[in-house]
């Protein structure tokens, strides 16, 4: 990890900045020195983020010991750590030590306001995913369920229809994500009751049991939310990518494109139409591997979104598999199970409950993330609103 | 379905037990899935209870072999799955909407203790039902039985006033959202379905169940589902009406709508498990109360401008208020992230409060209008900051505590011409907010002191200096709590700024023309019996005339808009003006009396000029000040 050296030598730079004394123009050399090594820095950073899994990515034995495959909890996590560090050090480019006039000239009044609308954009999917992740730890309870009851042998009747049961409602809550909350209420242990206490009750019909709505206005998408963020996201040319400009715009790239992998990850309401245009020019060094990451990512979106999968979270991805085959098991299974079989499912069994463990360890730890994150974008866009006001120049309106 | 020859024994043995799981599998008979058990016999629901108990019994029999422990296993599959339909159907019936109005009235009136008997006005108002039944019908059915209204209303009596007992000072009012004898239903299978191990598919159920419940009063009392980019883009009376709504539906959803879910779980699960009551709450109000909690987030995190400070504050308040029984409602580990965020939000909108603060002596120094108000009157600027920081004193209690430091006077606007400069050192012992709103009347003059610069004419300049630093005094006196806080020191100050504005006006206005009534240069020189040079007191005379007429028709239109400070300035002039020119007048009359045409130079008598400065500072136009004077 290269992590330590950077910090330091970027908490060196900002105590050079406080004792500076910053003429208006002449600090243009300092200016590009900054900026060189913020590029450098995105870019080292993102390649972390790209390295661990290639080797991981063409092995199909799920049973991979990798540390962080691509789009597991815990490579979602050091994505919003990165995130964080060039948050952090973004804002120190742009606001310390600098003269607030400076960043409410042309085309930064443009530019600013613009990135602060992402910001807000970019709240509302923290909330979303937060409130996705619920989504993905109701599957690790079912899945939960499941484990327990295949746990016991030998193998009965009694505990291969309570592990379907589960398993099944893991599926539904899986498939029916998206439009309208998951739906992923207990089904009945039997088919439509005609009488009894539900026909009397059907007026409630329209209670949608469900145990998990979506806490976001209902016209809220957040693939719409990711395509506004990128709309009018365009890399700074001639001199204006040697100054100012080209910070905003490497941190409005950044923003997005984490966004838009968390959205891709984790369940959120409305993501038809996420297959992101990602308007980043190609011969930009810094974003190599952030555009590597959109391919190989974007790819994956492609194959599963026909399927309506329930995002590409690695641990969701691997429980789908083996809820699958493990329905299908119940589905032919017949009292005395077969030893081969039995063993088969057994290795699944434990499969399954490593990757709940792998949820129950990081599900926690990644909504308080998303929280930090949440919170940073918050202070950042007061910070930048404060700057702003206090040259009383904003004209245009800022949400 | 057959009555049971072996109703009633203490143990019925595996077998009978097994045939009565197996004849409510509704996965096999068409009768068990047309019915429920627990809408049916009690001694039915006694008979399958036993069964299942006899069930879990056998599990831990170490004398049965590997064939009956799989028939045990799934017996008990068979017997837990219609357990939770059973579970999942006694919760459905029993979700209610509250009557949201009457909950409300409760809040309002006895806010501070939790009572007992009245629980009752809390009706299962249920609309949904009146449709296919008749009221009564169904208000029978909403409490499962017919004959259990009455145990109920006993019941609630019973459970509140135990509640009451620690937790008087709360304003927590808990309700029963299901009967006590249904609890015990629910108890009953809980506890089996536990024992069983299916406390994740009891939990789940539970939670899928109440949870619509509580989306369903949510609805009811329009908490609405709003994302942050939504309340960033209305318009702020819009939100206004929102945050009121809020405050309202918020102090409903903590104090009675969680408290009660808690409650239920508490009844339903307490004693059967460790934190099985906490799980079963978190999992249906977690994302109901961060729904709820996401709209004060917005709002804390919304752009400042000054219009938005009292509601902020309003919303602050409310919290604050709330935060108590947030705590206790929320007083689990597991909840610990909703506790979290109330105080997050909390502490932003403080923030957001001093920010709005700053950004309101920001603009009160910056506001840059140009043009001069007619007449010297009372500029927009100053009644609407006045009328601001009366508001604020309004807020005296939230502000003295959220506003920590002094107003950033030096330090930010340091060297700066276009800043006051002021001294806090006299006003030590004063709170910062105090402070603050002296430096805002100190800026608010600033920039006054800046606009009366556009004006021409140096008196009008004075004038409207008095008027509005006289405004700003009597808004402060008007006010007792900004009055105590701005402190007799300063408003002495201030009053002396306004008298010294109005004498700076007389003096740039009277002095000329009182100039004309002097003696000096009318007396001929020369001989001792000197006689007085009447070509040089005509010329007094019509410079007095022309100037005084001038300032009578310019300063009538001249706007005093307090009659009380008007007033006091006219018998200030007259006491100047009209001494001088009676004496003048009677030193100098009879030589021009003596003269041609005496009328071309004394033009008015004392009693003209008295009635003259009548005029003064009325504010007339100018075509109305001339009507008056051709009367």
């Amino acid at each position: 990890m290269r992590a330590p050296e950077y910090q330091g030598s970027f908490l060196g730079r900002i105590s050079i900045r406080r004792n500076q004394v910053m003429s208006m123009e002449g600090n243009h050399d300092q200016e590009l020195e900054d900026l060189e090594l913020f590029q450098r820095h995105i870019a080292d950073r993102f390649a972390d983020l790209l390295s661990p899994q290639l080797q991981t990515l063409s092995e199909e034995s799920p049973s991979s010991t990798a540390a962080d495959p691509l789009l597991s909890i815990s490579w979602l996590r050091k994505l919003l750590d990165v995130f964080l560090c060039c948050e952090a050090e973004f804002k120190a480019m742009l606001i310390m030590g600098r003269d607030p006039s400076q960043i409410t000239k042309p085309p930064l009044d443009r530019l600013i306001p613009e990135m602060l609308d992402r910001a807000v954009k970019a709240l509302d999917i923290c909330n979303a995913v937060t409130n996705g992740i619920e989504t993905v730890r109701h599957c690790q309870k079912l899945a939960e369920i499941a484990v327990t009851a295949l746990d016991q042998k030998p193998f009965g009747d009694g505990q291969v229809k309570r592990a379907k049961k589960a398993l099944s409602s893991l599926m539904m809550a899986m498939v029916g994500e998206d439009k309208e909350g998951s739906n992923y209420s207990r089904s009945w242990s039997f088919g439509r009751r005609s009488g009894g206490a539900a026909a009397n009750h059907k007026d409630r019909g329209h209670l949608h049991l469900r145990s998990h709505t979506w806490s976001i206005s209902k016209n809220w998408s957040a693939a719409k939310q990711i395509q506004a963020m990128t709309a009018n996201l365009q890399a700074p040319r001639g001199g204006e990518a040697s100054g100012l400009p080209s910070p905003v715009y490497i941190m409005s790239t950044v923003i997005a494109f984490v966004m838009w992998t968390m959205v891709a990850a984790i369940p959120c309401q409305e993501r038809n139409g996420l297959g992101m245009h990602f308007p980043v020019p190609k011969q930009l060094v810094w974003a190599q591997s952030m555009i590597a990451l959109h391919e190989k990512i974007g790819e994956e979106w492609k194959k599963k979104e026909k399927k309506g999968s329930v995002g590409l979270l690695d641990e969701m991805q691997r429980l789908e598999r083996s809820a699958q085959s493990l329905i299908e098991f119940a589905d032919s299974f017949q009292f005395p199970a077969e030893e081969e079989r039995v063993e088969e499912v057994a290795s699944q069994v434990a499969e399954v409950a490593e990757t709940c463990q792998k949820m129950a360890d990081g599900l926690v730890p990644l909504q308080l993330q998303l929280r930090e994150v949440f919170h940073r974008i918050v202070r950042s866009r007061t910070e930048i609103l404060d700057v702003l006001d206090s040259t009383g120049k904003v004209s245009a309106p800022i949400i | 379905m057959e009555p049971p020859e072996s109703y009633g024994l203490e143990t019925i043995g595996f077998e009978s037990a097994e045939k009565i799981i197996l004849r409510w599998d509704s996965t096999v008979s068409e009768e068990a899935r047309e019915k429920m058990i627990f809408e049916g016999d009690r001694c039915e629901v006694d008979r399958y209870l036993q069964a299942v108990d006899e069930i879990q019994r056998s599990i831990s029999s170490t004398t049965i072999s590997d064939d009956d422990q799989t028939k045990v296993n799934s017996a008990v599959q068979i017997a837990m799955a219609r357990l939770e339909d059973e579970f999942r159907n006694i919760l459905l019936v029993h979700i209610h909407a509250f009557d949201i109005d009457s909950l409300l009235a409760d809040l309002g009136s006895s806010s501070r203790t939790t009572t007992g008997g009245e629980n009752s006005d809390f009706l299962e108002d249920d609309h949904l039902e009146q449709e296919e039944e008749t009221p009564t019908a169904a208000a029978a059915s909403a409490f499962g039985d017919g004959g259990r209204s009455g145990d109920l209303l006993k019941h609630s009596e019973s459970s509140t006033s135990a509640v009451s007992s620690y937790r008087s000072t709360s304003s927590i009012r808990e309700i029963d959202l299901i009967p006590y004898e249904t609890i015990e239903d629910l108890k009953s299978i809980a506890e089996r379905m536990i024992a069983a191990g299916y406390l994740r598919e009891c939990i789940q159920v539970y939670g899928s169940v109440r949870k619509s419940a509580v989306d369903l009063n949510f609805k009811r009392l329009g908490v609405e589902k709003l994302s942050i980019g939504d309340i960033q883009r209305l318009e702020w009376d819009a939100l206004e009406t929102k945050i009121r709504r809020w405050i309202r539906a918020a102090k409903v959803c903590v104090r009675i709508l969680f408290a009660s879910e808690k409650k239920l779980c508490e009844q339903i699960f307490d004693g059967v498990g460790t934190a099985i009551d906490d799980a079963c709450f978190m999992e249906t109000v977690k994302g109901p109360a961060i729904q709820l909690f996401n709209f004060a987030e917005a709002i804390s995190i919304s752009r400042r401008s000054p219009e938005k400070l009292f509601k902020i504050l309003d919303l602050h308040d409310a919290l604050v208020e709330l935060l108590p029984d947030i705590e206790v409602v929320f007083d689990s580990k597991s909840s610990d992230s909703i506790r979290v965020q109330a105080a997050e939000i909390l502490s932003r909108l403080a923030e957001a409060a001093r920010g709005i603060l700053s950004e309101f002596e920001n603009a009160v120094l910056r506001e840059p209008s140009r043009v001069a108000v007619p007449g010297g009157t009372i500029h927009p600027l100053t009644r609407y900051v006045m009328n601001y920081i009366s508001l604020i004193s309004d807020y005296k209690q939230t502000l003295i505590d959220l506003i920590m430091s002094k107003p950033s006077t030096g330090s930010r606007y340091s060297g700066d011409p276009s800043t006051p400069d002021m001294d806090f050192t006299e006003l030590e012992g004063k709170t910062p907010l105090a402070l603050h709103l002296i430096w805002i009347i100190v800026i608010l003059q600033f920039n006054l002191e800046g606009k009366s610069k556009h004006y021409k004419d140096t008196s009008l300049a004075h004038l409207f200096m008095m008027n509005n630093v006289h405004y700003i005094v009597q808004k402060v006196k008007g006010s007792p709590e900004l009055r105590e806080m701005i402190g007799d020191d300063y408003l002495k100050k201030l009053t002396g700024k306004f008298r010294q504005a109005a004498t700076s006006y007389q003096r740039a206005t009277w002095v000329k023309v009182l100039y004309c009534l002097r003696d000096e240069g009318l007396h001929v020189s020369g001989g001792f019996s000197s006689g007085v040079s009447k070509s040089a007191l005509r010329e007094r005379f019509k410079s007095f005339n022309a100037m005084f007429e001038e300032v009578h028709r310019t300063e009538a239109t001249w706007f005093i808009p307090d009659s009380q400070l008007r007033e006091e300035l006219r018998i200030s002039i007259s006491e100047k003006l009209i001494p001088a020119y009676r004496s003048f007048l009677g030193r100098f009359r009879s030589h021009i009396e003596s003269g041609k045409h005496p009328e071309n130079y004394i033009k008015y008598s004392v009693e003209d000029l008295e009635t003259a400065v009548l005029d003064f500072f009325e504010g007339y136009s100018v075509s109305q000040h001339l009507r008056r004077r051709s009367q």
